[in-house]
């Protein structure tokens, strides 16, 4: 009885230290597992995409900067557009007086004003 | 020849048209004396309202229209023109003398006041659509602001036809060759540019006894002393000559074509009018 008893713990000991015998030589520890080629792509792509946003954020703030430069100008000139008649526009360009002494009824006169 | 007057900014004012009659022209008319209704609402400082009023009461305007800002500019590169002849600042010079409501209601002789000198001569800050006063400083516009209605309103209206605009004596032209009398016996054909006269022979009045005008001598804050009645100058526009005139008024050298009637009776003419 001991004795058979005695054999059925060794054939399961053996039967165990077959299986995780065979699960470490199928596991291949020594070879170095190959990365996915999808993952690197994606990796890659991210990598990408983050430079390129980084170029637009920058982008972006040279015009805003240069928009807000002209805005500014553009209202001052809008605003000194505004306060400046427009008989400046219409004006003809500094049209010198001109005057002579005649001999004729007047058609009108000048006053102290 | 179209002519039409009416009265604003405290005087007569005569607009000639010459263009044949009809709508456009009678548009153009209307809309020449509708500017003048509105620049007086603009610059008057005898209407409550006006804008002007709004600045000298409160020191200070930040949504001045256009208008007032550009003759306010004009007004006060004027000042520096002339080494302060002309001052836009002497509106209570102008009161303290008596002349501190529409002419046509100031008495022929006002009641006795204070006879004291007024500093003229306060700051004037004008950036964009703001104009800001010293404390204490209050601006008259009316030594510049018929003659820069004048050329406002002969610009608009020459759209129709050559033209004249007379306000109380200030006048531009735009085309044509118009006849205008001066002084007695002398007439001056104009054919481009403007004509205004400043003297002490129109709007004075008596007060404690003396004759006071409302040429006001910024140096004195009082009515100047001249040895002449009053001084019509040729100049490119109304707001200039309305500035010339009343600078050499005021004694000071100005190189432009004029006429200086004196207090004896004489008629100069200079700056190669003679």
């Amino acid at each position: 009885m001991t004795d058979t008893s005695h054999r059925l713990y060794a054939v399961a000991l053996a039967l165990v230290v077959f299986c995780v015998t065979w699960a470490a030589v199928a596991a291949r520890p020594w070879v170095t597992a190959k990365p996915d080629p999808r993952i690197a792509a994606l990796a890659q792509r991210e990598q990408r995409l983050r430079a390129d946003a980084k170029l637009v954020e920058q982008a972006v703030a040279q015009r805003t900067a240069a928009y807000r430069v002209a805005l500014k100008q553009r209202r001052a000139q809008i605003a000194q557009a505004k306060a400046r008649p427009f008989q400046a526009a219409q004006s003809p360009p500094a049209a010198t007086a001109s005057v002579r002494v005649v001999n004729l009824p007047p058609l009108t006169i000048t006053r102290s004003s | 020849m179209l002519r039409r007057s009416f009265h604003a900014m405290g005087t007569d004012v005569e607009l000639l048209l010459d263009a044949p009659a009809g709508e456009r022209a009678e548009q153009a008319l209307d809309r020449a004396e509708a500017a003048f209704e509105r620049l007086e609402q603009v610059m008057s400082r005898f209407r409550p309202d006006s804008e002007l009023s709004r600045l000298n009461r409160d020191g200070s305007i930040a949504d001045a229209s256009p208008d007032l800002v550009r003759v306010v500019t004009l007004a006060l590169e004027a000042r520096q023109a002339t080494g302060g002849r002309f001052d836009p600042t002497v509106h209570d010079a102008l009161v303290t003398a008596g002349y501190d409501r529409t002419f046509e209601d100031v008495p022929a002789e006002a009641p006795a006041g204070p006879d004291r000198r007024v500093a003229c001569g306060g700051a004037v800050h004008v950036e964009g659509l703001t104009i800001e006063l010293a404390p204490g400083t209050r601006l008259d516009l009316g030594g510049i602001g018929k003659g820069y209605a004048v050329d406002r309103v002969a610009e608009s209206l020459a759209v129709a036809g050559p033209c004249l605009v007379n306000a109380g004596g200030d006048l531009a032209v735009r085309g044509g060759a118009w006849p205008i009398g001066v002084a007695e016996g002398l007439t001056l054909e104009l054919t481009r540019g403007a004509i205004a006269t400043s003297g002490r022979d129109r709007r004075r009045w008596l007060r404690n006894g003396e004759e006071l005008h409302h040429l006001i001598d910024p140096s004195t804050g009082r009515p100047a002393e001249s040895d002449l009645v009053r001084v019509t100058v040729l100049a490119d526009s109304a707001a200039d000559a309305e500035v010339l005139a009343k600078a050499a008024f005021l004694g000071a050298e100005v190189d432009v074509p004029r006429v200086l009637v004196t207090a004896d009776g004489r008629t100069v003419l200079a700056g190669g009018l003679a």
